[in-house]
């Protein structure tokens, strides 16, 4: 397992949105597939901890990843299009944003919470799981 | 709605192929389905099921995942794989597994033997990857763990996130809404059918994603007009041959329809 916690995000008052999402940015997929767990407000969550609200749970995430890289050298380099005129599709291995919606879990922190932690627990196949989530940023978006 | 079609030389009207849940399938149509996936197996050309498997992964790599593309690119791959196969058979269909309401995999792709002999739809089918001589470290044979490769990932049925993917408003959302549950149900699988280089080779994969496509039939006849993003519609996708985004928008221009049920009688003549 491989935990993760982030530095606190601002939260603004709950009168003020409708739906709150994480977005995770830039999310590489060129390794085993893992899936996610998401805590909030919660930075000792572990393996054993409860995936219940109680907790801060707020969801997971799972990611369908390439695996190794069976072509010759060069072959997973994520390439830019070489001319205005390139319409070739996107290299397969260009990082994405993946979402999770959060409102449930922010309903269950205190009402007064102001800010939160993001604490995530990857999980993937190999008992090395060292380096399976890798992402850009992370922000938290509230819709009103 | 009008369907627009090229009738083959000689032939009556154009009837929509029609795609059902691998439950529904008579005992024919799943001996059909058998037949010609088992007949495209023993294809070593570009009629062959290997050739379509390696378009996915190893060795072409044409999918496309987690962008606006995931929903085109696998209609168009699981329409030029249908064709493919009704070469072999006609009239065979690509039948889905609906994950949203099922506990686990079907037994139509875990029973060992069908009908007297191996099982086709089953994992454990050799991978012969098209026009590549194989390389260390390459699977031989499909295989699948469902729930155990990573015991941490919720198993199905998948009813919440399927509720909540149809629940988009517009595509983007539900596209990325319903590629989450896709990529749930590949890596809960676990084994050949969790990782994208060696996915496609298992026939399980084709009735996962028939049920992908299927979800975005339904959520796209409850909001009309809702496609992907402009400056997508015009892209060409990477199949053999080429189909641009614009021209995966509409299943029944493709010739095929979902349905839960079809009863057909004699007519008049």
């Amino acid at each position: 397992m491989q935990r993760w916690t982030s530095q606190a995000l601002l939260l603004p008052p709950r009168a003020s949105w409708q739906r709150a999402d994480l977005e995770f940015e830039g999310v590489e997929h060129d390794g085993a597939s893992f899936v996610l767990h998401v805590f909030l407000n919660n930075d000792s969550a572990d393996e054993t901890t409860p995936r219940i609200a109680a907790s801060g749970y707020a969801g997971y995430l799972t990611v369908f990843a390439h695996g190794d890289c069976w072509g010759d050298v060069g072959h997973c380099d994520i390439t830019e299009p070489v001319s205005a005129f390139d319409r070739r599709p996107p290299h397969p291995l260009v990082p994405f944003n993946a979402t999770l919606e959060v409102s449930e879990a922010l309903d269950a922190l205190p009402e007064d919470t102001q800010q939160i932690t993001v604490t995530t627990l990857a999980f993937n196949k190999a008992a090395d799981t060292e380096g399976v989530l890798r992402f850009s940023e992370l922000t938290l978006i509230t819709y009103a | 709605m009008s369907v627009t079609v090229r009738p083959a030389a000689n032939a009556g009207p154009a009837r929509l192929n029609i795609r059902k849940n691998i439950n529904a399938l008579s005992p024919a149509e799943l001996a059909n389905l058998r037949r010609a996936i088992k007949q495209a197996m023993e294809l070593n050309d570009k009629r062959g099921f290997e050739y379509f498997a390696g378009w996915h992964g190893v060795p072409l790599g044409w999918c496309q995942h987690h962008d606006a593309l995931f929903l085109p690119w696998h209609r168009a791959y699981l329409y030029w794989l249908e064709l493919a196969l009704q070469s072999q058979v006609a009239g065979v269909t690509l039948p889905w597994w609906d994950w949203s309401t099922a506990g686990t995999i079907p037994d139509v792709y875990t029973v060992a033997q069908a009908d007297g002999v191996e099982n086709v739809l089953a994992a454990g089918v050799a991978i012969k990857v098209f026009g590549a001589a194989p390389k260390a470290g390459w699977p031989t044979h499909t295989s699948r763990a469902p729930g155990h490769d990573i015991e941490e990932v919720p198993g199905p049925p998948y009813a919440k996130e399927w509720a909540y993917a149809m629940q988009a408003s517009n595509y983007t959302d539900f596209s990325q809404r319903i590629w989450t549950v896709h990529d749930t149900v590949h890596v809960w699988l676990g084994g050949t059918i969790a990782q994208v280089d060696w996915a496609a080779y298992d026939p399980l994969f084709f009735a996962h994603h028939a049920n992908i496509d299927r979800a975005w039939r339904i959520w796209q006849t409850a909001h009309p007009g809702a496609d992907p993003p402009a400056n997508v519609l015009g892209q060409s996708l990477q199949t053999d041959p080429a189909l641009t985004v614009r021209a995966t928008l509409d299943v029944r221009q493709l010739g095929y329809e979902y349905a839960g049920a079809e009863s057909t009688v004699a007519g008049s003549a």
